[in-house]
């Protein structure tokens, strides 16, 4: 802990304590299984993206958000918007372990009537967009935020989880512009900035940076943070909340790393989307375990016969 | 609001926005930018702070939308028919139809009527577009009347509606009683030759060819489907059944829209000889209203021109069927057996 001797605090203090933090490492840790054990068995999915938000997820559903997953139409809860729609699994994983749905379910992801492979609004609790085109999350965001506004609804925030590469998009900055034009604090972005998009790095693919000076140009505060340490993100989250509230939306650029949590994946942008078979899905999960300090534990359902995709009318 | 028959399509349009804002508090305008040429600018006169601007950005005109109608408000997000069916095509889509949220989405100057404007400007794509979008209601409104009650109606339904308004004042098809029925098409004239089927303001055009075929003996049937999506197949099937030829025409392109949709009924249901009035494939010039329709062939005349086409299909059909039946009854190929 580099913040000294750690203290108990309050929910929405600045800081958290030992347990705390280990309670949230742990539910990014249950993210990234989760995550991995679903797209192996669903055969498809995006384990890179799922896995660099793992904390951020964590720090949002289980510390900073104000939800509760028996009323997921609560009208003062905080609305979250997947805009990177493509990380599905990770977010089915958290609302899945937050008490949303059972767990068992995230078995049924890409399965006919199960978990979309993006988002479905109208499927699952907990989801609060349909979504899978980039760019369209922020926007939806926006008219949530202007509608929490007109309902003078000033407890609930409207959270957006953008891709980096997704910020390529023409879309995400007309929304950038309306946010800032309707001044709407009860917005915040997050970026999961981890620099690989579906075929390469984004300085390769199409430069973002300055990622920064951008956000600040389109009239919004701008908080960066790792991504990836709990107390950096929660005490993000509390700045966003409680302390940039100046009459700007607020967006947090994460700087993540793709593929966070498992050597081969990091920054690899072979892992965009790729579906482990069940044998390096166990290794994955070994390594994840190990990574972790947590006994080894492989796939769950090695053994068991998976799903094999047939031509139409038969092969 | 009392209008008469020669007020233009947008001014009913802005007028009747303003009677749904005083009954729906939930009704929320968006506007990219166009609200004099849209006539969203009543409402924004009457309710300013139900009127919410997003500049020139249609496809965030069309996810905002998405996000309002999530927290339970019905948006109407307002922009030209081209913009809201082209520019924002995946937005109206996965944002909007995927979730069936209750965006009642009005496209603006429809078809050629556009006040020279150009291809880019007419929307001659937008009904096949919307058309396509599971969830998504299609209306082209043939009248003020109508337009005003497809607006209550679109009120009304719980999910995704696009109508569309014309730049132009329309003749009355309908009076003040006129009440619209998703999936309901009228009969506005009774006839046994053949069928003219028309859709938003070309039903108009309809009846008048349908008076230039009466007087050459022709007796037209004019039925007028305002609701493209869901259709009245009933109605298209009764009709065509009984006259055994049809021409449809639309203020559209003739690939996907609203003779797509009629031939995709009546080709499973009804086979009969079906010719389409509309824009051939092509992207259209700039020009006045009626040399427009003149030059892409829209007009009474051309309808009525179609419709003799349509009759010697018919009458050729027929006799090669006679042709067939008596000569070899049980051959699959009669045509080319008589040929």
């Amino acid at each position: 802990m580099r913040m000294g001797e750690p203290v108990s605090v309050a929910r929405h203090g600045l800081r958290l304590d030992a347990a705390a933090a280990a309670a949230l490492e742990e539910a990014a840790y249950q993210i990234r299984r989760a995550s991995v054990e679903m797209i192996t068995w669903g055969r498809w999915g995006h384990i890179g993206g799922s896995f660099s938000m793992a904390e951020l997820l964590a720090c949002l559903y289980f510390r900073e958000m104000r939800i509760d997953p028996e009323r997921p139409d609560w009208p003062l809860r905080d609305r979250f918007i997947l805009s990177k729609a493509h990380g599905s699994p990770a977010l089915y994983a958290t609302l899945a372990l937050r008490g949303y749905f059972p767990r068992d379910d995230l078995y049924t992801y890409c399965q006919l009537g199960g978990l979309e492979g993006h988002t479905d609004m109208t499927r699952t609790p907990g989801i609060e967009s349909s979504g899978g085109p980039l760019g369209q999350g922020l926007s939806i965001a926006v008219g949530r935020a202007l509608a929490l506004r007109y309902q003078e609804n000033r407890q609930s925030r409207v959270y957006c989880m953008l891709g980096d590469g997704e910020l390529n998009e023409g879309q995400v900055w007309e929304a950038a512009m309306s946010a800032a034009h309707y001044h709407l604090d009860n917005l915040i972005a997050i970026v999961d900035y981890n620099k690989v998009m579906a075929k390469g790095f984004v300085w390769d693919m199409m430069r973002v940076e300055p990622m920064h000076e951008k956000w600040a140009a389109f009239g919004w505060e701008v908080i960066e943070t790792d991504g990836h340490d709990v107390l950096a993100v929660t005490r993000a989250l509390h700045e966003a909340r409680h302390v940039r509230v100046t009459g700007k939306p607020i967006v947090i650029v994460a700087h993540t790393v793709k593929g966070r949590g498992v050597e081969a994946m990091e920054f690899n942008a072979k892992w965009h989307t790729h579906a482990p078979d069940p044998a390096t899905a166990d290794s994955v999960l070994r390594e994840l375990a190990r990574n972790y300090g947590r006994p080894e534990e492989g796939y769950s359902r090695a053994a068991v016969a998976h799903r094999v995709e047939t031509f139409p009318g038969g092969n | 609001m009392a209008h008469t028959a020669r007020a233009d399509m947008r001014d009913i349009f802005g007028d009747t926005l303003v009677e749904l804002g005083e009954a729906y508090p939930k009704l929320v305008v968006l506007d990219a930018d166009l609200n004099t040429s849209s006539k969203t600018v009543k409402f924004l006169k009457r309710f300013p702070d139900r009127f919410i601007q997003v500049g020139i950005a249609e496809q965030n005109l069309m996810g905002m939308a998405a996000g309002l109608a999530a927290e339970g408000y019905v948006p109407i997000p307002s922009t030209f028919a081209c913009f809201a069916a082209r520019r924002a095509c995946d937005q109206v889509s996965i944002s909007i139809a995927y979730p069936k949220l209750n965006v009642k989405i009005p496209g603006s100057y429809a078809g050629l009527p556009t006040s020279a404007c150009g291809a880019s400007h007419n929307a001659i794509e937008d009904l096949a577009i919307m058309r396509s979008m599971p969830n998504m209601r299609v209306v082209d409104p043939g009248d003020h009347h109508e337009l005003r009650a497809v607006m209550h109606a679109a009120m009304a339904h719980d999910g995704p509606v696009y109508y569309r308004i014309t730049r132009l004042a329309l003749p009355d098809l309908f009076d003040a009683s006129y009440r619209f029925e998703w999936g309901k098409g009228a009969r506005l004239r009774v006839g046994t030759d053949m069928t003219l089927a028309g859709t938003g303001m070309m039903t108009a055009l309809c009846l008048r060819a349908a008076d230039l075929l009466a007087a050459s003996g022709v007796s037209a049937e004019v039925l007028h489907l305002g609701s493209i999506k869901p259709l009245d197949s009933a109605l298209l099937i009764e009709s065509a059944g009984k006259t055994g030829a049809v021409v449809t025409a639309e203020n559209h392109s003739v690939l996907g829209g609203f003779g797509s949709a009629v031939t995709e009924v009546l080709a499973e249901h009804c086979p009969v000889p079906v010719l389409r009035i509309g824009v051939a494939d092509r992207f259209v010039d700039s020009g006045g209203i009626d040399e427009l329709f003149t030059h892409y062939r829209m007009q009474p005349a051309d309808i009525a021109a179609a419709a003799r086409t349509a009759l010697d299909r018919r009458q050729q059909q027929r006799l090669t069927a006679t042709a067939g039946s008596a000569g070899s009854r049980n051959t699959t190929h009669p045509v080319k057996e008589n040929a």
